[in-house]
């Protein structure tokens, strides 16, 4: 093994422990009138350690090991050692006395900073980026080229290979509304549950391995242990059935029902052969595409179900109203309740998955006009004559000729929730239609504001009464800073314009403390609608008609 | 390697800003890690696992965005690193963008010490609690 070597002119015993303690590493101690002379002829010199206050012995040995490309720290007894240090761009200095520890920290920060080359920098940057390529940064799942390279030898031997591709869709409308930390979260519980529930199949006495293809997928290898036969088609079924209630109970667990109902997986299977004609890669990106393609007739299928399932709702009307609640910050009181829309149908419980596939079926007005009218009916029933009713609106609901007749027995009470997400392209025929509406006494809220989509202006132009952030915006805001400032820029903004700010999806006792500091004066959130975990707030509790 | 003070990581393509920024924070007791560039300040990132990055965004080649990105992204540490952008941003554009590359907090220059030393303590005690 080659040694480092450490070349100094001080005398100091922390010198000689730091260096005792750095593996690999001896010292070399020279007065400063040998110590150039010593560093010419050395070849495993790699630090230089100066304690000398002559200037000019310094700035030669400096200069010298710089040339040779060798880190040189300081070891500086006063103000003008440190000033001579930092005149000098030495590599790191310290100031004396100082601890073995702390020389030894300075050393290897002084090693990491000889100005490297520029193909040195690349190399470790790359380094930085391959990591990330081979492994999921998220997840810690390998990508394909690392299970391909691990499964090689398996493959061959036993002459097989079974690809399981798993779908998970609408992983990114998680993204659209929660934000990127969501989805994050979300992957690494579905990355955990996947492993956990093949850990426990069947499977297990083979050689498998889960990996991270992209965005939403991942794929499963399963070459069966020898003696053991592969998996059969059916019982891929049947597993996959259960690796989907496995993975939707626990997204439930830790992300509430919210999530969990947006959650559907999609799992398609193939058989792969070994062929020592055909490269092994080929043969497993095949077998992949097979797979992939499975798990999308499964998809489709499952789409016509679901299409069937929002005729039969449409008809029946059974869609029902879920009132959640919209509190005064300061007071706990209910201000008002958004009306959110739920099928009656277990496939069409979450409101995205329904007005999705809607919009595929080209049924949204239909779907749009029974979710209003059910909404506006309860609202008799459910709010108190103070409470505001919020209302879901899609900008293109505007166009639909039965929505300018929008039947309320008392306007004033109703707010129009306007998405930022969805791009409106006339805005002067927009706002003439919003003008209609007001005259009639309805409210406007801009919904999702600072998702990204829109900036403070277009908010601004459409002159709403209520602003409701966004819940990627609200999502961990005790604990990041540019959220807080966010926030408080819009708070201020709204009250210039006469608006007033709801923060959405506060989900937890620090979110609430901070939006209540920033002078948020309406929330809304799932923490809310358990008012055990709220002792300081009333009973306010989602309210679902049956 | 025992040491007490959190290691911090200065980046700033601008020796003299980088410089200034290192001798406030020595002069408060952290150990200090400078870089002069998104190569390098990956490479220091990897060797010296920073508590804090305090990250300028505008420098020639890798962009502070995309270091910030590759850092909270990367699998060791990027869960354990706050990242401030040291950064001209105003407006509200900006800082959407920060906040998209996963950054946790701002400082706008020119630096106010003051400031400097208040986010990096109201940081560091973040990241205390967290563990």
């Amino acid at each position: 093994m080659t040694v480092s070597v450490l070349l100094t002119d001080s005398n100091d015993q922390a010198v000689r422990d730091a260096v005792t303690a750095l593996h690999g590493w001896q010292l070399e101690y020279r007065s400063i009138d040998e110590l150039v002379e010593t560093l010419e002829m050395m070849s495993d010199v790699r630090a230089l350690l100066l304690t000398t206050d002559d200037p000019s012995v310094l700035r030669a040995a400096v200069e010298k090991a710089h040339e040779r490309r060798l880190a040189v720290i300081m070891a500086c007894r006063d103000e003008v050692a440190r000033r001579r240090a930092v005149d000098f761009r030495v590599e790191e200095w310290y100031r004396v006395p100082a601890a073995p520890e702390e020389i030894a920290a300075r050393i290897h920060s002084a090693l990491g900073r000889v100005a490297p080359t520029g193909a040195e920098l690349a190399e470790r940057a790359e380094r930085v980026e391959r990591t990330e390529m081979l492994y999921d940064a998220l997840t810690g799942l390998p990508t394909l080229p690392v299970m391909i390279e691990r499964m090689r030898g398996a493959i061959r031997k036993r002459g097989e290979l079974v690809v399981m591709y798993l779908n998970f869709v609408r992983y990114s409308k998680i993204e659209e509304i929660y934000g990127w930390e969501k989805l994050d979260a979300v992957l690494e519980t579905t990355a955990k549950a996947v492993h956990e529930f093949l850990g426990d199949s069947a499977l297990r006495s083979s050689r498998m391995m889960v990996g991270f293809i992209n965005d939403d997928d991942f794929i499963f290898f399963h070459v069966p242990a020898p003696g053991v036969p592969a998996a059969s088609e059916r019982m891929i079924t049947e597993l996959a059935g259960r690796l989907e209630r496995h993975v939707a109970q626990r997204l439930e667990e830790v992300h509430g029902e919210e999530i969990a109902a947006l959650f559907d997986i999609y799992v398609g299977c193939s058989h792969v052969y070994y062929n020592p004609k055909i490269r092994l890669e080929r043969l497993i990106y095949r077998g992949i595409r097979e797979a992939a393609n499975a798990a999308r007739s499964v998809e489709e299928r499952e789409r016509a179900r679901k299409v069937a399932d929002l005729k039969a709702t449409l008809r029946a009307r059974s869609v029902y109203i879920d009132y959640h609640p919209i509190l005064t910050t300061d007071t706990g009181e209910i201000f008002g309740y958004e009306a959110l829309a739920r099928g009656v149908m277990r496939s069409l419980r979450s409101p995205e998955v329904m007005f999705e596939v809607a919009a595929e079926a080209d049924l949204i007005w239909e779907l749009s006009r029974l979710c209003r009218s059910r909404a506006v009916e309860g609202m008799q029933t459910w709010l108190t004559e103070q409470q505001l009713l919020f209302l879901n609106v899609d900008p293109h609901d505007f166009s639909d000729p039965t929505f300018e007749s929008l039947e309320v027995a008392d306007p004033e009470r109703v707010v129009i929730e306007i998405t930022e997400r969805t791009a409106i392209k006339d805005y002067p025929k927009f706002r003439e239609r919003l003008q209609a509406f007001r005259d009639r006494g309805f409210r406007f809220a801009v919904d999702d504001a600072g998702s990204g989509y829109a900036g403070l202006g277009s908010i601004a132009n459409l002159e709403p009464d209520f602003i409701k952030l966004d819940i990627s915006l609200i999502n961990s805001i005790d604990t990041n800073f540019i959220k807080q400032n966010l926030v408080e820029t819009m708070v201020r903004f709204a009250e210039e314009h006469d608006a007033k700010v709801i923060a959405e999806g506060v989900e937890r006792a620090e979110e609430l403390e901070t939006v209540k500091q920033l002078g948020v004066p309406l929330v809304q959130g799932f923490f809310l609608h358990r008012p055990d975990l709220v002792p300081t707030f009333g009973l306010p509790a989602a309210r679902a008609p049956r | 390697m025992e040491h007490n003070a959190a290691t911090l990581l200065v980046v700033d393509d601008n020796v003299d800003n980088a410089d200034l920024l290192r001798d406030f924070l020595t002069s408060r007791g952290y150990h200090v890690v400078v870089a002069h560039g998104g190569d390098e300040a990956l490479a220091q990132f990897e060797e010296t696992r920073p508590a804090l990055v305090l990250l300028d965004v505008m420098m020639p080649g890798r962009s502070g965005w995309d270091v910030c990105r590759l850092m909270k992204q990367h699998p060791e540490h990027g869960k354990s690193v706050r990242v401030i952008m040291v950064t001209a941003l105003k407006e509200w554009n900006d800082k959407q963008s920060a906040l998209q590359q996963g950054a946790d907090d701002y400082l706008t220059k020119p630096i106010d010490f003051a400031d400097l030393n208040a986010r990096v303590e109201r940081n560091l005690a973040l990241l205390g609690a967290a563990r």
